[in-house]
Order: C-alpha cells, then sequence, then structure tokens
C-alpha cells in the first residue's frame, strides 16, 4: 500500500459544487471545504437523499450490526450515507455503505488527506474509491480535539435526517443531532436495552421526541414517505433488448448464463448487453460476477 | 531451463510424482468434451476466450455448478502442443520417473487438493520434487476451493505465475524449472457453500462479504477473467449438446495463430507486456470511449483497464479481427475479474 497522501481539492463558498446543504448553517458556513476522492458526488449532494449516521466509538455488538445493516440498506436504497470515520459507530456505517454497493462521505476533523484514526487506513481507501472524504481543515493538518464539536455541526447539516445508533451521555454524538435539531433537520434513535450505558444517550434522545428507528424501513418512511424503498431515479432510454435484459434481472437472474436463459441471447450478446447496462447504471456486478438491478428505473416510453 | 531440469534427475532418488502425469487427452474421443457441458453458454464462452489468450479464470459458483467439470475441459480446446512443447512435458514426465508411453503427449490437468503444501504446489522439499506447477507445464492447473489454499500457498504461486519458471533454493545451489500453465481457479459462492440466492444459505452477511474479498485478492492480479455459475435447469440438463470441443479448438487455434504472428512463437496475450498491450490494442473511437467510460463508471483500476484491453484484445483475435470494436470491449468488461488489484 502506498502512504502517499491522496490529492486534495478545495471548495469555496459560492463556488459551483459546493454542498448546498451546509448553507443552513447560516453564520457558521465552512468558508472553505477540501476533499479527497469523488468531488462530484459532493457537488451533488440533494438534501433529503442523504442520512448522517453517528454513534459511540465503544460500540457493542448489537450497535455495531444495527450501523452496519442501516448503512448498507440505505446505501443500497439510493441514499448517500455521511459520518465521521471514527471507530466504532461510524466505521460501520462506512462500511455498510460500501457493502450495498453505495457511496459513502466521511466527514474529518483533521485535513482529508490525514487518515484519522489511523487504523482506519483500509476504510479510508475504499471510502475513496466510490464516494469521499472532506474537511474544513486544511490539507496536512493533524487533528485536534477542538476540531471534533466543529466537524460535527457539518455532518448535522449534511443529513436529511440524523440517526444515532448508541451514545453514551454525555457524547460527541449527542451534540451532532442537538446540531441537527437545531438546522431543522430530523433526528432519530436506534432504541436499545435500558440497562445498557451505551443506549442512555439514544434512549433519552426518543424521550424527548427523537423518532425511534427499528431499521433502515423507519428512515426510508421519514424521508421519502411511508412505503418507498428506494429513491427511484430515472436513467436514460434503453433498447428493448437491454430493457429486457435489465427485467430479467430485477426478476432474479444474477448470472450470464441465467440472463442467457431467461433472454435468449447467445453468450457473447450477453455480454454486450451487460456491460452497457452496467455503463448506464442500470445494474451493478460485485466481484465474482454476480449482477443485481440498481435503483435506476428505465424512463417511460 | 531443461538441462536444469534433467540435472535434478540425477541427483539420486527419483523424483516421486504425486499422481498421473496428464489426465485430458484432446485427441482421445473418450476425454471430456465441452460438449458435456449442457446448457451454460456463458461458461463455455468464458473458456473459449481463456483458452484463447491464455488468460486464468475464477469460477464462482455453488456445489454441482459444473465449476471442476468445466475446469476439467480446458485442455480439449487448447491448441495441441507443439513438437518443442511435447518434448518439455515429456522430459518432466521422466524426470519424475513416469514413462509416458508410446502416445503423444497431451496437455496436463492438475487438481491438487487444497490441503497440500507449498512444497508440494510449487516444488522443494527434500529430496526436491517438481511442483503441481511443473506437472501443469503446458497444461491446466485447477485450484479448487481457492478460498481454502493456505495464504503462504497461494503466495508461492505468484512468481511461477508472474514468470512461467520457478526457483528452488536448494542448500548448495538453486535450480529453476519450468511452470507455464493456464490457472483455472474455483469457488464456493459463500463460506457454507449453498450461496444467498439458494435461499438455504445460512452465513452472516459479514462473513460471506469476507470471503468474497479474501478470494478476490487471492492471485488478483494474475487472474483475467471471473465469472459466476448457477447449477444448470433441469432444462439445461435435458439440451441437446451444443459446440464441441473440436470446433472451439479450432477458433482457439486461429486465434493463437494471431498472437503469435504479433508477439512471437509461443507467446499470447495473458503474457503481454505494458507496451505490447499498448501497440496491439488498436481501438476505433466508440470502443475507446466505452473504455473511458468504463474507466469512470466501473472504477477501473490501472490494472483493471489494461486487463480489460488484453481481454479485448483476445476477443478481437477470436473474431479474427485487426481493431477493437467497443463491442470486445464490452464483452471484456463483462468477463473481467473485478476487484482489488
Ligand atoms: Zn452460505
Amino acid at each position: 500500500m502506498s502512504d502517499e497522501r491522496a490529492r486534495t481539492w478545495a471548495l469555496r463558498r459560492g463556488e459551483p459544487g459546493y454542498p448546498p446543504a451546509l448553507l443552513d448553517l447560516g453564520t457558521d458556513v465552512p468558508g472553505r471545504l477540501f476533499g479527497c476522492g469523488n468531488r462530484t458526488l459532493v457537488g451533488g449532494l440533494e438534501l433529503g437523499h442523504t442520512v448522517t449516521i453517528v454513534g459511540s466509538r465503544r460500540p457493542s455488538s448489537y450497535g455495531l450490526r444495527v450501523a452496519e445493516d442501516l448503512g448498507r440498506l440505505l446505501a443500497a436504497a439510493g441514499l448517500v450515507v455521511v459520518s465521521g470515520m471514527a471507530r466504532g459507530i461510524d466505521a460501520a456505517a462506512h462500511r455498510g455503505a460500501l457493502a450495498g454497493a453505495g457511496v459513502t462521505l466521511a466527514v474529518l476533523g483533521s485535513g482529508a488527506d490525514v487518515v484519522y484514526p489511523a487504523s482506519e487506513r483500509r476504510l479510508y481507501r475504499d471510502i475513496l474509491s466510490s464516494g469521499a472524504v472532506i474537511s474544513e481543515a486544511p490539507p496536512g493538518q493533524r487533528p485536534e480535539p477542538g476540531a471534533f464539536p466543529k466537524r460535527n455541526r457539518i455532518m448535522a447539516a449534511l443529513g436529511a435526517i440524523t440517526v444515532v445508533v448508541e451514545a453514551a451521555q454525555p457524547s460527541g454524538s449527542l451534540i451532532t443531532a442537538r446540531q441537527a435539531l437545531k438546522l431543522q433537520r430530523e433526528v432519530g434513535a436506534v432504541p436499545g436495552p435500558v440497562t445498557s450505558r451505551v443506549s442512555e444517550g439514544t434512549n433519552d434522545l426518543i424521550a424527548d421526541g427523537a423518532a425511534p428507528i427499528r431499521g433502515a424501513q423507519d428512515v426510508l418512511d421519514r424521508l421519502l414517505g411511508v412505503g418507498i424503498e428506494a429513491i427511484r431515479r430515472c436513467g436514460p432510454p434503453l433498447e428493448p433488448e437491454l430493457a429486457g435484459v435489465a427485467e430479467a434481472i430485477e426478476l432474479g437472474s444474477r448470472t450470464c448464463d441465467a440472463v442467457a436463459a431467461a433472454s435468449g441471447m447467445v453468450a457473447d450478446g450477453v455480454a454486450v448487453a451487460l456491460a452497457r447496462l452496467e455503463l448506464l447504471g442500470y445494474v451493478q456486478s460485485d466481484p465474482a460476477g454476480c449482477y443485481s438491478r440498481t435503483t435506476l428505473i428505465p424512463p417511460e416510453s | 531451463m531443461l538441462e536444469q531440469l534433467a540435472l535434478l534427475g540425477t541427483e539420486g532418488e527419483p523424483l516421486a510424482p504425486s499422481g498421473p502425469i496428464w489426465s485430458a487427452d484432446g485427441a482421445d474421443p473418450a476425454a471430456p468434451d465441452l460438449a458435456d457441458l449442457r446448457g451454460q453458454p456463458y461458461l463455455r464462452y468464458a473458456l473459449e476466450v481463456a483458452a484463447a489468450g491464455g488468460h486464468s479464470v475464477l469460477i464462482v459458483g455453488p456445489p454441482g455448478a459444473g465449476k471442476s467439470l468445466a475446469a476439467r475441459r480446458l485442455p480439449s480446446i487448447m491448441p495441441p502442443l507443439s513438437r518443442s512443447e511435447a518434448m518439455e512435458v515429456l522430459r518432466i514426465a521422466s524426470v519424475c520417473g513416469r514413462s509416458p508411453g508410446p502416445d503423444t503427449p497431451t496437455r496436463p490437468f492438475r487438481a491438487p487438493h487444497h490441503t497440500i503444501s507449498t512444497a508440494g504446489l510449487v516444488g522443494g522439499g527434500s529430496p526436491p520434487r517438481p511442483g503441481e506447477v511443473t506437472l501443469s507445464h503446458r497444461g491446466v492447473l485447477f485450484l479448487d476451493e481457492l478460498g481454502e489454499f493456505s495464504r503462504e500457498a497461494l503466495e508461492a504461486l505468484r512468481q511461477p505465475l508472474e514468470e512461467g519458471r520457478v526457483t528452488i533454493v536448494r542448500a548448495r545451489h538453486a535450480i529453476e524449472l519450468p511452470c507455464r500453465f493456464m490457472l483455472v481457479a474455483a469457488s464456493n459462492p459463500c463460506p457454507c457453500g449453498r450461496g444467498e440466492e439458494s435461499g438455504e444459505c445460512d452465513c452472516q452477511p459479514a462473513s460471506t462479504r469476507r470471503y468474497r474479498a479474501k478470494l478476490s485478492g487471492a492471485l488478483a492480479d494474475r487472474i483475467d477473467i471471473a465469472i459466476s455459475v448457477e447449477r444448470p435447469s433441469a432444462e439445461d440438463m435435458g439440451a441437446a449438446p451444443t459446440s464441441d470441443s473440436a470446433s472451439v479448438r479450432d477458433r482457439v487455434i486461429a486465434a493463437r495463430q494471431r498472437q503469435e504472428r504479433r508477439l512471437g512463437a509461443g507467446r499470447c496475450n495473458a503474457d503481454m507486456n505494458l507496451a505490447e498491450l499498448r501497440s496491439s490494442c488498436g481501438m476505433d473511437e466508440k470502443a475507446a470511449a466505452m473504455l473511458a467510460n468504463g474507466h469512470a463508471r466501473l472504477r477501473l483500476s490501472g490494472r483493471g483497464h489494461d486487463r480489460v484491453l488484453r481481454l479485448s484484445r483476445t476477443i478481437a483475435d477470436l473474431e479474427g479481427c485487426e481493431r477493437v470494436s467497443s463491442d470486445h470491449v464490452a464483452r471484456a468488461l463483462t468477463l473481467r475479474r473485478r476487484g482489488p488489484d
């Protein structure tokens, strides 16, 4: 693995590509953001399609599992998962999002090119492969204690909803939740055992009126309306043959041979169709070459 | 190289082979034939491209999906051994104390179990023995359950795969053995083997992901093709046999001849260096645009990009085309092994 620093870019307030959600921070809008990775992702962030997931650095196994599941299912549903790359809940949420073949955005307290915590170097690299890491701190800046509460306000502003998975009382995650409330963003919390110290903060949030989050669908219900399971974006038009292959995959064909059987196409034709569908964003493939449909829908013809 | 191999044989005890030297015979009517694969046209296509360019393959699927059935049929669609290749195979056989019999040798097929030692795989030990990589020289090495092989054994395969020869260091000197083979690796889709889509898999999603990550990481940079397979349906099993090995092999031979004209005798697309890759993959505009699009949308790494180029070249060779078209690139994108490099 190379230790070379990732290349950073800068976004100034007022420039195209600066995330509009941050403008809600009023007098506290970051003048400049630095980032590594997928710059268009940051500019294209749509409030309403983002979820911030935060929580304890020392979670229970229950919390880790819930965070990973939320990250994975919400990313797969088309939301951008925002978190802080801290050990514990944050890292689990990012990991889940990546496993859901989604994109995820990390907001750091250190410079965007400084991997903190260093133990998450691998996660950092995985996030950059599709998503982005941003920070208010200039490149090369080491983490300083004061930077984290400031960083939390950026996470709170970027998420249409902030979900706290596990948090002790008091904790940084609760600061993020409070900032989200101040910005009139939704706040949700994952209920936990009343005997667990890391569920004190989250159970308190629920008692104070935060939405109880029992799973990904609760978040989607809040953001998109009850019963909607994914953000369906409209893709480019498809020729009939490609539309047929996309439908075969929607109906459960996962391998190229299954597509060949379902569509009656010859093998090399299937290979061409799948590559074109993947480039158009209608299907995705895992490392083993198994295909699944994305949430993109073809336009009405 | 082979002189050294012969030297090895004179060093004392005969080198004990661990199994038959060749088990597939393309010329033998009783040998396994590609026609035995019912249905699964894409799996057959992937094997054809693999054989045409000498590309190594990873096949992922549950037990009964025909992974080993397919791998065993790969030698039957590879070109017959040239005279000098046949000599090499004979020398290795004789060094191992095996008399190959009166028949012309055919391409070896070796399928060591995943419990094999590193020395058993790449050679070594005391007295030194050629490993499976050398026994499969000019043929196919099949590693079933790739994820079960020890990390050490898989790491030790790196040099043989890259260089086509393996160095065995002994107390007083090092010996070099030839090992140009095509690698076919196979794996279950998840730790329990049934696969998520079967509905019977009880693996934790996280452990399945770890399992797959280990797979895609193993020998990553040396495997060009990855394909997922499922159990053939009852309909497939009843289907009439399609193309047999002989007709596929004719196309493979023609494609290999094109490669040899470009690269020199005995060479194939899988071992093109970067300069050869750049100079031989003339593309039309649409093909270049598709590759650039793949770069952006599929997050191809530099190595992934080169892999797609190599595969596109082979696919174009199979179709007898000078230039690489966008359809060739598209097929290569679907066939390519994804994941880390
Ligand atoms: Zn399983």
